[in-house]
């Protein structure tokens, strides 16, 4: 069992790293259309506003794993050459995708949550309504969005999982080669990407939880 | 005639909705059978979440610790790894004397991944209870679980009612991962008029949309139980 476990180690961690790899490039750029997103949603721009709104329900409505396939094959199958990409670049872009709804609800309800007064009473001073928001309202709203992010980055790695589906080598795809190799370690080659998985989250999900001690939680429906 | 109208062709081209007709049966019974499958999982789901919970706010240290590693290890690890251990180590259990088959090891792997999210849930609601009603229960002479089953739990519940609701459509979509171990459902019949047809468009559209459905069909339900709710408790 050992040399089952030192044979397959390298090739789990390998797939480790390209899950945090994934993971992280993933949080930047989720957590970025998620900002935007969620920035008009919380000002109610007219018709933006309303669009964007159906964009979240359309993806918090479907699994995951639909929007994969959907953007795995059915993007490149309508022949726009700039959609023809790789399984990699299909995977990043579903999760970020995945990723942006919860952010963007995450924003709106951190910007909805500071008290209206205090617009007011920056817009009462004089500031327009840019001021307002860069100097008042998002200061105190990002901080209120720290601990949310934290849950989010443990649901993004957790669904990076899902992405071995279509090729990637990232850590449960490196398992399922492993317990290809050695079937009669199935349970020991899933167990310990269990425990890589286990190693990579808990700790941020326990920063999470000392972080909602200090900056307080916001409500959040996830 | 048709190829009078282009328009009609690409419309074809894209999402043949022929074929979409040709396989509505094996979309109903997937939609059927996801609906099957998360229902049970809600179930078993509910019942070990509510153990958990109670666990969790246990006097002895023992309790409360089994249940705190029960939900940390779930919510640090996915559901996908959850669900082929569950379905490759359960039956290496000597207290079963078979397999277990797909759709058993599908269901229990799901139901003990929402199990720790709706424990968190419950857990809430039941901490949210004012203390005085748990002192009134216990001077009337109620045992701890009379004051858990007739006083704290009904109203706990009542209370988390809307995140409970949120918890279950992440099931509904989380049990679309039971098909990696062969469960037929909704994610499933795409899959299958994927490998039949090859036309993805079909296949992932057409799933979507069963999932829409559901989904819509649930917030409907949840904005009802919250008016009903929100009459009888709020």
């Amino acid at each position: 069992m050992f040399d089952v476990i030192r044979s397959t180690m390298p090739f789990l961690v390998q797939g480790l790293w390209i899950t945090i790899q994934i993971s992280f490039i993933v949080i930047v750029i989720g957590s970025l259309i998620g900002f935007a997103v969620g920035m008009v949603r919380a000002e109610k721009i007219p018709v933006l506003s309303l669009v964007l709104g159906g964009y979240i329900h359309v993806l918090r409505g479907t699994p995951f794993l639909v929007h994969l396939y959907v953007v795995y094959f059915l993007l490149p199958a309508t022949k726009v050459s700039w959609l023809q990409f790789e399984a990699f670049t299909g995977a990043i872009i579903a999760l970020s995708l995945y990723t942006s709804t919860y952010v963007a609800e995450i924003v709106r309800a951190a910007i909805e949550a500071v008290p209206r007064g205090q617009t007011e009473a920056a817009r009462s001073v004089g500031m327009t309504k840019l001021q307002c928001l860069r100097h008042i309202v998002l200061p105190q709203a990002v901080k209120m969005m720290i601990p949310p992010m934290g849950g989010i980055y443990v649901i993004i790695i957790k669904g990076t999982s899902i992405v071995s589906v279509i090729g990637i080598a990232e850590l449960v795809r490196a398992g399922e080669h492993a317990a290809q190799r050695h079937p009669s370690f199935l349970l020991v080659i899933y167990g310990l990407v269990a425990l890589m998985y286990f190693l990579y989250c808990y700790p941020i999900l326990r920063l999470t939880r000392w972080a909602e001690s200090k900056l307080g939680k916001v409500d959040v429906s996830l | 005639m048709a190829e009078c109208i282009p328009t009609m062709d690409w419309i074809l081209d894209f999402y043949n909705y022929r074929v979409v007709a040709q396989y509505l049966p094996e979309f109903g019974r997937g939609i059927v059978s996801t609906m099957g499958i998360s229902l049970v999982a809600l179930v078993l789901s509910l019942v070990i979440g509510t153990l958990s919970a109670l666990m969790s706010l246990s006097a002895r240290a023992v309790l409360r610790n089994i249940a705190g590693g029960y939900i940390s290890v779930i919510r640090s690890t996915p559901l996908l790894i959850q669900i082929y251990l569950i379905y490759f180590a359960l039956p290496a259990l000597p207290l079963l004397d078979r397999r277990l088959t797909e759709l058993e090891g599908g269901i229990i792997a799901l139901g003990l991944n929402a199990g720790a999210f709706m424990s968190e849930i419950i857990r809430a609601g039941i901490v949210s209870i004012e203390r005085g009603q748990i002192e009134g229960a216990m001077s009337v002479g109620m045992t701890y679980l009379q004051r858990m089953r007739h006083i704290i739990l009904p109203q706990a519940i009542a209370r988390v009612v809307p995140p409970l609701l949120g918890q279950s459509a992440v099931l509904i979509k989380d049990s679309s991962l039971v098909s990696f171990i062969g469960v037929f459902e909704l994610f499933g019949a795409g899959l299958t008029v994927l490998n039949e047809r090859l036309m993805p468009n079909e296949a992932f559209l057409t799933v979507a949309a069963g999932y829409l459905a559901i989904y819509f069909l649930m917030s409907v339900f949840s904005s009802y139980a919250q008016r009903k709710l929100g009459g009888a408790y709020a």
